[in-house]
């Protein structure tokens, strides 16, 4: 656009250009274009602060058009398009028509019909303000605009800006070239008069701007009125600080169900446990002795049981119980197991000796002597019979040979009460009452491959995890309570849990995940824990004293206790679920009946 | 015979006095303190001691300083309230560490049959006379209703916290009251903002209302 008007010869063009640059950015009275354009003349003129229109750049303005006007036309118009690029198009387009600058005055009133055409598209655009601009009387129309915004951007709506805007008129010249204010006319003196008399106004019209308060004040009210704040009404706070809270508190602990353990969340999904005895059997006569083991379940469905001088076998399949054998009166029975295919049970004696009877035939095989001391716990593999005494001295016999003591397993220094070999027959642990868990490889059985020493108490209670053959579980006795789960294989402790009692005896479930450990003092229970999360899923108040011993039914499902209230107990712990189940229940009530159709599904 | 049954029925329908009423209101205001700084966990759940009320069983601080705290603020409750002096109780809990209100329980109090426009309590005789002429406002209603109507705010009260944001951190609380500004001020209170909830949600609960009064619940709370 500058480079149009700049020529006069272009003036036809350039004319009609500006002209519709007046819908354009340059004269748009938006505020933003206003305000900039303001600062773009402050900034030609002193730097003077936009809301003092002060009348000496004002003066120079006004003298700077008209000096040029008096001067090279067409230089000013290159200067002032140039340096005012947008805003006064119209006016500069009028002015060339017209020469004399002393007219430019008065043809400010008459250009009004031109710019307000002009402005009237700005007006559009500049919403509110636009009427009011309008409104404003048709002198201030162009200037009038530059300076509204400004105002009605430091403080409300102004009324006052009709005066100030024909001050704005004046004092807002054609600001253009600094140079030019050399040249004073005598129009400027006029313009001065002018400026001054108008001065007056803007002092007033600052104060009013600086202290807004009473406008404020009353629209405060207005707003109060308006949010319906009564003022006849106060808020008043009780002033004293409230308690502290005795502890923090979490809501979400209060409201949500704690955050299940593996125990809890595990609820829902637990099985359920029988509580109570399939059957009870007496069993008079029963040694109240931690260190024996006078208890077993053959493969063959048959329980033996030792009950001081007598070896009693019950079977769960007919329900039947004979007397299997009585001990001379010197002695008593301090150990029974059954070999592994349940044809044979050998027994233990206070004296060391070791009988082996054959069951069907009710009739002593052989006699095995060797142990100066009571022979408290057996275990059987295969041919192999491991006895343990109460020296602390582990023998091996091969039942089949009359030299059958095949290995001394030297580890123990006091009574050994626990033995267990494992399913294949590759390690054997021991327990005894010098705290000892000693694993041995069966091979070379000269020294334990390991010796635990964690127990703080005699160790009875060996089980080998059935489906991970590289895990024993051992349990403690009064004193350590503890059950320590081990990796035979690296020797490493890889569990423990604190039962809070005395472990007499643990199995593991063939089915489930768990193992099972009875207590004695003070729980008398039954605990079966999940392993290896190691939580106690069900404990059992099982016996009314002590649990000495347990074992489980060659289907797994059920377990024999024997206790020192001289009661024997059986409890369907790892009951099967579903098919196996159902067929089980349908058999009938009797331990007996479930036994014959669990072995014949087996 | 027929008075027997005529009595019974006034006995059931009686309608409180302005007094008894505005002991209601002020009991109510007390389960109210007591049920929110428990649900919302300003005090610690086992500060709190379940007690029968409106048949629900309400908790209440068992806390001595706090039970201390509310029975100052419910002692001069009870003045405000029947001398009418009160439009709105207000339950703010604040967080500790910020100091901004982030949850604000208000309980609007109307009361049908004002004493006077004058507002003042030596006019309680007037109000006496003027009741008549107000009696149109409120319907009668048992006391039994009334005591459903409390029951269903507070079951209100207690199920909000099903949707009522978290409170993050340490709170504490402070009562508001929007009191006439002719009220008798004691030392322990004084002028305070509102402590609205700048851009908070609000939930309009349900109301109860009793001869006299009649006693709206509106909780507002900060959203995220």
């Amino acid at each position: 656009m500058a480079t149009q008007v700049s020529t006069p010869v272009k003036s036809h063009t350039g004319l009609f250009s500006t002209r519709t640059a007046g819908g354009r950015m340059p004269l748009t009275p938006s505020p933003r274009t206003r305000t900039a354009a303001m600062v773009n003349n402050n900034n030609n003129n002193n730097n003077s602060s936009p809301f003092t229109p002060e009348r000496k750049t004002l003066d120079n303005e006004r003298v700077a058009t008209k000096s040029v006007y008096g001067g090279n036309l067409s230089s000013h118009f290159q200067k002032s398009t140039s340096r005012t690029s947008h805003r006064d198009s119209p006016k500069s387009n009028i002015a060339k028509g017209v020469q004399t600058p002393r007219r430019a005055l008065e043809l400010g009133v008459s250009d009004f019909a031109l710019t307000g055409t002009g402005g009237k598209t700005p007006s559009s655009k500049s919403s509110r303000k636009g009427p009011i601009r309008q409104k404003s009387t048709k002198t201030t129309v162009s200037y009038g605009d530059r300076f509204i915004p400004n105002r009605a951007a430091s403080s409300a709506i102004a009324t006052v800006g009709c005066g100030k805007l024909e001050l704005g008129d004046k004092s807002r010249p054609n600001s253009s070239t600094g140079e030019s204010s050399a040249v004073l006319s005598s129009a400027a003196d006029d313009a001065l008069a002018a400026l001054g008399s108008l001065s007056l106004n803007d002092d007033d019209e600052p104060s009013t701007y600086s202290r807004p308060s009473p406008n404020t004040v009353a629209y405060q009210d207005s707003l109060a009125s308006a949010c319906g704040v009564s003022l006849n009404q106060r808020i008043l706070a009780f002033k004293p600080a409230p308690p502290e809270s005795s502890k923090p508190v979490d809501l979400r602990s209060q409201y949500n169900r704690p955050i299940k353990n593996a125990n809890a969340a595990s609820a829902q999904f637990r099985r359920r446990v029988a509580t109570a005895p399939e059957r009870v059997l007496d069993a008079p006569g029963l040694v109240d002795d931690y260190y024996l083991n006078l208890l077993d379940w053959s493969s063959g469905n048959q329980v033996a049981i030792g009950l001081e001088r007598n070896v009693y076998v019950w079977s769960a399949e007919s329900g039947t119980v004979s007397s299997l054998l009585e001990t001379s009166p010197d002695t008593y029975v301090s150990s029974v197991k059954w070999s592994g295919d349940g044809a044979y049970v050998s027994v233990g004696l206070g004296t060391g000796e070791v009988q082996i009877w054959d069951v069907e035939e009710g009739t002593k095989l052989r006699s095995m002597t060797g142990h100066d001391t009571r022979v408290g716990v057996m275990g059987w593999n295969k041919h192999t019979l491991s006895t343990g005494a109460r020296s602390g001295l582990v023998f091996n016999h091969d039942v089949r040979i009359a030299q059958h003591k095949t290995a001394e397993l030297v580890s123990h220094t006091s009574e050994v009460c626990g033995l267990e070999w494992r399913a294949d027959g590759a390690q054997l642990a021991t327990g005894g009452n010098d705290n000892l868990v000693s694993i041995w490889d069966a091979r070379s059985l000269a020294v334990p491959k390991f010796t635990k020493t964690n127990h703080k108490a005699a160790v009875k209670a060996l089980s080998w995890c059935p489906w991970q053959p590289n895990v024993l579980a051992t349990g403690g006795g009064s004193y350590d309570r503890h059950i320590h789960f081990w990796n035979t294989t690296t020797g490493a402790r890889v569990n423990s849990i604190d039962t809070g009692s005395q472990v007499t005896s643990l199995r593991w479930s063939p089915h489930y995940r768990e193992i099972v450990s009875t207590s004695g003092f003070p729980d008398n229970s039954i605990s079966i824990w999940s392993y290896p999360t190691l939580v106690r899923n069900v404990e059992i108040p099982a016996h009314e004293t002590r649990v000495l011993h347990s074992c489980l039914s060659p289907d797994g499902q059920m377990l024999a206790t024997a206790a020192a209230d001289e009661s024997l107990k059986f409890w369907k712990v790892f009951e099967k679920k579903a098919g196996s189940a159902s067929s089980a229940a349908a058999s009938g009530s009797s331990a007996k009946a479930d036994m014959v159709k669990q072995m014949t599904i087996r | 015979m027929s008075t027997a049954p005529a009595g019974k029925e006034k006995s059931k329908t009686h309608k409180l006095s302005l007094k008894g009423s505005s002991r209601l209101v002020a009991e109510f205001f007390n389960y109210s303190i007591n049920t929110i700084l428990f649900q919302r966990g300003v005090y610690p759940a086992e500060d709190f001691a379940a007690v029968k009320k409106y048949g629900l069983t309400m908790l209440v601080s068992s806390d001595d300083q706090v039970k201390a705290y509310i029975k100052k603020i419910m002692s001069q409750l009870d003045k405000w309230m029947v001398g009418g002096k009160i439009s709105k109780l207000v339950v703010v809990i604040t967080s500790k560490d910020t100091g901004e209100p982030v949850e604000r329980w208000q309980f609007d109090v109307q009361i049908f049959a004002k004493p006077s426009k004058k507002k003042s309590s030596s006019k309680v005789p007037d109000k006496e006379n003027s009741t008549p002429a107000n009696e149109a406002a409120p319907v009668e209603k048992t006391e039994a209703e009334i005591q459903a109507e409390i029951q269903s705010i507070f079951r209100q009260i207690t199920a909000s916290v099903t949707f009522l944001p978290q409170l993050d951190g340490d709170c504490t609380f402070n009562v508001l009251v929007y009191a006439d500004a002719d009220s008798e001020v004691p030392v322990d209170w004084g002028d305070s903002e509102a402590k609205d909830i700048v851009n908070g949600e609000k939930v309009q609960l349900r109301s109860f209302s009793t001869a006299n009064h009649k006693v709206d619940t509106l909780v507002s709370y900060r959203v995220g």
